[in-house]
């Protein structure tokens, strides 16, 4: 018995589809355009942030030894600059590798160092590279407090500045996401209030014979749930042509290549974008019919 | 069967639509409900299916007050009354056949079940030829009778029928009444809200006259008396 109210739900809501082409078409593509500009947004705000990442990842402080301490005094510096809270690792550059990297530095003009280059006249230091930009100044302060330290060099402004940017871009992106989500909700709630307005004869009858609220919007919710898969479905093949394109696009530019900042490809969003889109739109068709339909079983 | 206490029913825009009504209808009865148009007849009708609340007074149908009837039980009482209107309300998309099962769907009788019951049914109402026919292809009678058909599947305990005759012309309309006289000889409760006088006074069965709300007249066996 109750596989067959199963059966009839399932098969009612599958003949909606078909009975309602027009309403159908017209909710299948508000809900593309809508979830399309979402995963636009979405795949914006990820790749910002995998950008972010990278950047920050190479932005270090330098911090110099004093050209006198003991390796046991440098041994001690290390491990109290691993100490503070915000530093990921720190890497010991002696002064021959100083040496080497201002040779590959100025390696096109070999005179600029040629007086330089017999003794180790470039100091030892650490490479401090942060967990996260925002905790630069605390670590360069309490680094500036050890001993041994002879100067600390860091691009301040510069991280100072990322910092901005990519919080600027994350609430923006926030912003349109919520923006976007209120527009598609009341576009396909108006949609589907149309295609249960055409069906509201329907609908009274069935109370009329007796129908529960849940049995008439049962069909009703499955319709939803098909319309919202099939416009997932369709999205995501959609936005994966798009984000190869537009990928490919920019990559090729020279900036991100100079910097040596890649964006992500888009196997490492498919699956994350995959789960979004088929809960938004299962989920949107869902209560989209649900809130269209209450006011027709007032009756 | 249908009992009403008191009842009062206040439209929001200010308007009386029932006024202390108090009557009771005893099952297997065949009762006439007449009124002119805005009487209260459709009122009447309305609180039995519970699509109105009542302001004030009880009304109890098959031993159950379903003055605070809850919204979530509302299905299950208009499950024990089949419903048939002026206009039929059939759905146009849907065959005869699949018009009448469709009410056994919904309270969710076995395929089998319903396999059996929908062409007895169907016979019952004179339209076994047409099962597989659409809406738009009957007449109106035939129409009305395949909304009785889906009235009737379910078994209810009583039919009530808002103006059943309305849209029909004299012979098709008679048909109709045979049938509903036919229903209530098989013990069905039949209540019938109507205008046609000639029909009311060939009948001979019960009348209660509504006017402006009022219940003016209660006959066992009368005629339409539109001069009260």
């Amino acid at each position: 018995m109750r596989f067959n109210g199963f059966t009839y739900l399932i098969s009612e809501g599958f003949s909606n589809v078909f009975k309602n082409k027009k309403g159908t078409v017209i909710s299948l593509i508000t809900m593309i355009c809508a979830m399309f500009m979402f995963g636009a947004a979405f795949a914006i705000g990820q790749n910002v942030n995998h950008v972010m990442e990278q950047v920050q990842a190479s932005q270090g402080i330098e911090v110099f030894i004093l050209d006198d301490a003991t390796d046991e005094q440098t041994n001690t510096l290390e491990a109290e600059i691993k100490k503070i809270d915000g530093v990921s690792t720190v890497t010991y550059k002696s002064k021959e590798q100083a040496l080497e990297s201002a040779k590959e530095a100025f390696k096109e003009y070999p005179d600029a160092i040629a007086g330089y280059t017999e003794e180790y006249i470039f100091p030892a230091s650490f490479i401090v590279m942060l967990t996260d930009l925002s905790k630069a100044e605390g670590v360069e302060s309490t680094i500036a407090t050890l001993e041994n330290v002879k100067n600390i060099r860091s691009s301040n402004d510069t991280m100072n500045t990322l910092l901005k940017i990519s919080n600027g871009i994350r609430i923006a992106i926030i912003v349109v996401f919520a923006g976007l989500l209120v527009i598609a909700m009341t576009i396909i709630s108006n949609t589907i209030k149309l295609t249960v307005h055409a069906r509201r004869k329907e609908i009274s009858i069935m109370k009329y014979v007796g129908a529960t609220n849940s049995f008439i919007r049962g069909p009703f919710l499955v319709e939803g749930i098909i319309i919202g898969f099939v416009a997932a479905c369709i999205t995501i093949a959609l936005v994966t042509i798009a984000y190869d394109y537009v990928v490919a696009g920019i990559e090729a530019s020279d900036i991100l290549q100079t910097m040596n900042i890649t964006l992500l490809h888009y196997s490492e969003i498919l699956k994350m974008v995959s789960v979004v889109y088929v809960i938004l739109g299962i989920g949107i068709g869902m209560f989209g019919s649900a809130f269209s339909m209450k006011k027709y079983l007032e009756v | 069967m249908i009992e009403f206490k008191n009842v009062t029913k206040v439209y929001t825009t200010g308007t009386e639509a029932v006024h202390d009504a108090t009557f009771s209808i005893d099952k297997g009865e065949f009762a006439f409900l007449v009124g002119s148009s805005g009487s209260g007849k459709s009122t009447l009708i309305k609180l039995i299916l519970k699509e109105e609340e009542a302001n004030s007074g009880n009304i109890i149908i098959n031993g159950k007050d379903i003055t605070y009837l809850k919204p979530k039980r509302v299905p299950y009482l208009r499950r024990s009354m089949g419903v048939v209107f002026q206009d039929f309300r059939l759905l146009p998309d849907k065959t005869v056949y699949e018009n009448v099962a469709f009410a056994m769907y919904i309270v969710k009788s076995t395929p089998k079940h319903i396999r059996r019951r929908v062409p007895d049914v169907l016979a019952q109402v004179g339209l076994t030829e047409k099962a597989k026919m659409y809406p738009n292809e009957l007449s109106g009678g035939e129409q009305q009778r395949v909304a009785l058909a889906r009235a009737l599947v379910n078994n209810p305990s009583m039919i009530i029928a808002d103006e059943p005759t309305g849209n029909l012309d004299p012979d098709t309309a008679w048909d109709i009444m045979n049938l509903l006289t036919d229903i209530n000889a098989r013990g069905t409760t039949v209540v019938m809200a109507t205008h046609a006088k000639d029909i009311v006074n060939t009948m001979k069965k019960r009348v209660i006259q509504i006017n402006k709300g009022i219940i003016v007249r209660d006959d066992k066996k009368g005629g339409y008396n539109s001069e009260v």
